[in-house]
C-alpha cells in the first residue's frame, strides 16, 4: 500500500510538471506551426510573465488576478514585438534570421527583467484554497499541484476544441498549412500571424506564473525551462499540437522518476529520449519531415 | 587586388606581433582571449556563413576541445604544443558520428539536433564528476614545456604569439578551403542544396565533412583556451555560449571569415574592457542585445558585410568615373 500511495504521488508529480511545461509547449509548437519561428524567447516571455504575476499580486494581493492579468499583459509585449520587429523579416525567408532575432530578443527581456525588478527572487502568495495538503492512499499532496492538473487538462482540451472546432481555430490550421492561400482567399494573415504570437506568449505567460509558487521567480528560470519546452516540442514532431501534449507528459515522468531512480543520469536522460526520438522518426513522433 | 589584400594581412600581422610589447601586461591575456574567441567564431563561419549550417550547438566544440586539452596536460605528460592539436583533432574525432546524426535533417531541426548533443555534453559534464570534476570544472591546468626544449610559449607573452601564428594559419587554411572546389560545392549546397545534388555532389558528405572540419577548429580554440585561463568548467558547453558566438557571426559578417574574428575579437575586448565600468557593466547586455537585434534588421550581411559592399561600390563608381572621364581626356 505504500509502495502504491508512493507511485500515485509520484505520478501525480510528474503530470503537474508536466501541466507547466505543456503551456511553454503549447505557446512554442503553436507559433511554430503558424510561422515557422522557433521563439528563442519563449523562456524569457515565461519569465516575465512570472514577474509581471508577481508585481500584480503584490499590488492588488489577489493572486487570480495576477493568472489573468499577466498573460494579457505579455501577449501585448509579444504582439508588439510581432508587429514592428519580427514582421520585417518575413520577406527574407530565412529561419535563421528568426532564430537570431528571437534570441536577441531573449536577451533584452531578461536584461530588462533584472534592471526593473533586481536580483533577489520573487515568492508568490497562494490564496487560501490552494494551499491545504490532502492525504492520497496515506500519503500528503500539495492540493496547488492537483490544481496545476486541472488547469493542465482542462486548458489541453480547450485549446484542442478551439483549434479544431471553432472558425477562427480552422483559420489557424489553414495558415499553418498554406498561408499564400489563405491570403489569397481574402483573410489578413498578418492579423493571424500576430494574434498567433501573442497567444503563444500569454500561455507561456500563464505557465510562468503558474510556476512561480512552486519555485519562485527568479532570472534563472527561464534559460532552464526552455531547452525543455524545446524538447518537448521536438519529441512531439514541431508544429503539433497533439505531440507538444504528448511530449509535455513524456518529459514529466522523465523528469520526476528519472530524478528518483537515476539521479546521476536525471539530466542526460532527456536529452537522450530526445536524440533517440530524432534517430527514429527524424521529424519527431507525430510531425512530418521537412 | 591580390597584392593588396597579402599587405593589409602583412600590415595587420606585423601590429599584431607589436602588440604585447606596446600594452600594458594585464590587458596580454585579454587580447590572448579575444583571439581566441575570433577563432572559435571564424569555425562557427564554416558551417553557417558558407554551408547555411544554422548550428546552435558550437559551445560543444569549444568545450570538447577545452576538455581535452585540459585532461591530456592533467594526465599524460605531453608538450602543451603537441596537446593542442591533439584536442582540435579528438575534438574532430568526435564530431564525426555528431555530424552523422545532425546531417540528416537540415534547417531548424538540424539547429536543435546540434544543441541537444551540446546540452547533453553540458548534462554528461556533471554527471561523470571524477573524469570532469562536475561543476567544479577542472583547474591547474599547466602550460608544459617542450618539445626540444622549447619554453618560450609558455610565458603570457609567448601565449600570446602561439594564439596568433595559430588564428593566421588557421585563416590561411579556411580561406584557401572556401576558394577551392570543394569551398564551391559548399557555396552551391547553400544556395540550392537540390541543384548541387542533382550535379551529382554528395551534398550530404559535404555537409558532414564540413561539421567535423568546423568543430575540429572549435575544438583548436577551445583547446587553446584552456591553457590560457588554466581552467575548465561546464558553462563551456552551455547554450548560452553556442548563442553568444552565432551572434558574433551574425554582427561580423556571415560567410567572409574577417568579419567573424573581428567580431568574436572585439565583442569580447570590449565586453573586458566595459565591464570595469560600472554604469556600462549594468546596460551593457541590454545594450548589445539591441545592437544585435538592430544587425539582424537593417544589415543582415553583418558590419564586415556591409563595409565590403560599401568597398564595392566606391570601386565600381571610381571605375565608371574613369570610364566616363576618358573620352573628355582623349579629345
Amino acid at each position: 500500500m505504500d509502495f502504491l500511495g508512493f507511485i500515485l504521488t509520484q505520478c501525480l508529480n510528474a503530470l503537474s510538471q508536466a501541466s507547466v511545461l505543456l503551456f511553454l509547449a503549447c505557446g512554442l509548437t503553436l507559433i511554430f506551426g503558424i510561422m515557422r519561428i522557433i521563439n528563442f524567447a519563449h523562456g524569457a516571455i515565461f519569465m516575465l510573465g512570472a514577474y509581471v504575476g508577481h508585481t500584480v499580486a503584490v499590488l492588488t494581493g489577489q493572486f487570480w488576478l495576477a493568472l489573468i492579468a499577466a498573460p494579457l499583459v505579455v501577449a501585448g509585449v509579444g504582439a508588439l514585438f510581432e508587429m514592428f520587429l519580427l514582421s520585417r523579416l518575413y520577406a527574407r525567408r530565412d529561419g535563421g534570421a528568426y532564430l537570431m532575432i528571437t534570441f536577441g530578443l531573449a536577451i533584452v527581456l531578461s536584461e530588462a527583467v533584472r534592471l526593473i525588478w533586481g536580483a533577489q527572487p520573487k515568492g508568490i502568495d497562494l490564496p487560501e484554497v490552494l494551499t491545504g495538503i490532502v492525504f492520497l492512499l496515506d500519503q500528503p499532496f500539495p492540493v496547488y499541484r492537483l490544481f496545476l492538473i486541472g488547469l493542465g487538462v482542462s486548458a489541453s482540451i480547450a485549446l484542442w476544441q478551439f483549434l479544431e472546432r471553432t472558425r477562427t481555430g480552422l483559420l489557424i490550421r489553414a495558415v499553418s498549412q498554406n498561408p499564400e492561400m489563405v491570403h489569397a482567399l481574402g483573410t489578413d494573415i498578418r492579423i493571424v500571424r500576430t494574434g498567433v504570437f501573442a497567444l503563444g506568449c500569454g500561455l507561456a505567460a500563464f505557465g510562468g506564473i503558474l510556476a512561480t509558487p512552486l519555485f519562485g521567480a527568479y532570472l534563472a528560470m527561464g534559460n532552464n525551462v526552455v531547452v525543455d519546452a524545446f524538447v518537448i516540442v521536438i519529441i512531439g514532431g514541431m508544429g503539433s499540437f497533439l505531440g507538444s501534449v504528448i511530449g509535455s507528459i513524456m518529459v514529466g515522468f522523465v523528469q520526476v522518476f528519472g530524478a528518483y531512480y537515476f539521479p546521476s543520469l536525471a539530466l542526460s536522460l532527456l536529452y537522450l529520449l530526445m536524440l533517440t526520438v530524432l534517430i527514429v522518426r527524424p521529424g519527431g513522433l507525430l510531425g512530418k519531415e521537412e | 587586388m591580390r597584392a593588396r589584400g597579402l599587405f593589409i594581412l602583412v600590415i595587420a600581422a606585423a601590429a599584431g606581433f607589436g602588440m604585447p610589447h606596446l600594452l600594458p601586461g594585464y590587458l596580454v591575456n585579454i587580447v590572448t582571449e579575444a583571439l581566441i574567441f575570433g577563432l572559435f567564431a571564424m569555425s562557427l563561419d564554416l558551417m553557417i556563413g558558407y554551408t547555411r549550417l544554422e548550428s546552435f550547438g558550437h559551445a560543444a566544440a569549444y568545450g570538447l576541445g577545452a576538455y581535452a586539452s585540459a585532461l591530456l596536460l592533467l594526465s599524460f605528460d605531453i608538450p602543451m604544443l603537441i596537446v593542442i592539436p591533439m584536442a582540435a583533432i579528438i575534438t574532430g574525432v568526435v564530431a564525426m558520428p555528431i555530424a552523422w546524426v545532425c546531417t540528416r535533417s537540415t534547417g531548424i531541426s538540424f539547429a536543435m539536433l546540434t544543441l541537444a548533443f551540446a546540452q547533453l555534453f553540458y548534462a554528461s559534464v556533471y554527471q561523470f564528476k571524477d573524469f570532469s570534476g562536475g561543476s567544479d570544472g577542472i583547474a591547474g591546468i599547466a602550460r608544459r614545456a617542450g618539445p626540444f626544449g622549447i619554453d618560450f610559449f609558455q610565458s603570457k607573452i609567448g601565449y600570446f604569439y602561439l594564439v596568433l601564428i595559430i588564428l593566421i594559419l588557421a585563416f590561411l587554411f579556411c580561406r584557401s578551403l572556401v576558394a577551392s572546389p570543394f569551398g564551391q560545392v559548399l557555396a552551391g549546397i547553400r544556395e540550392n542544396e537540390v541543384k548541387t545534388r542533382t550535379l551529382g555532389y554528395n551534398t550530404r558528405a559535404y555537409r558532414m565533412a564540413t561539421v567535423v572540419l568546423a568543430y575540429a577548429f572549435g575544438g583548436l580554440a577551445g583547446a587553446l583556451y584552456a591553457p590560457l585561463a588554466g581552467f575548465a568548467s561546464p558553462e563551456l558547453f552551455f547554450w548560452r555560449l553556442s548563442g553568444m558566438v552565432l551572434i558574433m557571426v551574425i554582427i561580423g559578417g556571415r560567410g567572409t571569415l574577417v568579419g567573424p574574428i573581428l567580431g568574436g575579437a572585439v565583442f569580447l575586448f570590449l565586453e573586458h574592457e566595459l565591464s570595469a565600468l560600472p554604469m556600462v557593466r549594468e546596460l551593457w547586455p541590454l545594450i548589445f542585445g539591441s545592437i544585435f537585434i538592430a544587425v539582424i534588421l537593417f544589415a543582415p550581411q553583418g558590419l564586415w558585410g556591409l563595409f565590403l559592399s560599401w568597398r564595392d561600390k566606391r570601386r565600381i563608381a571610381v571605375v565608371s568615373k574613369s570610364q566616363t572621364d576618358a573620352p573628355h581626356a582623349a579629345s
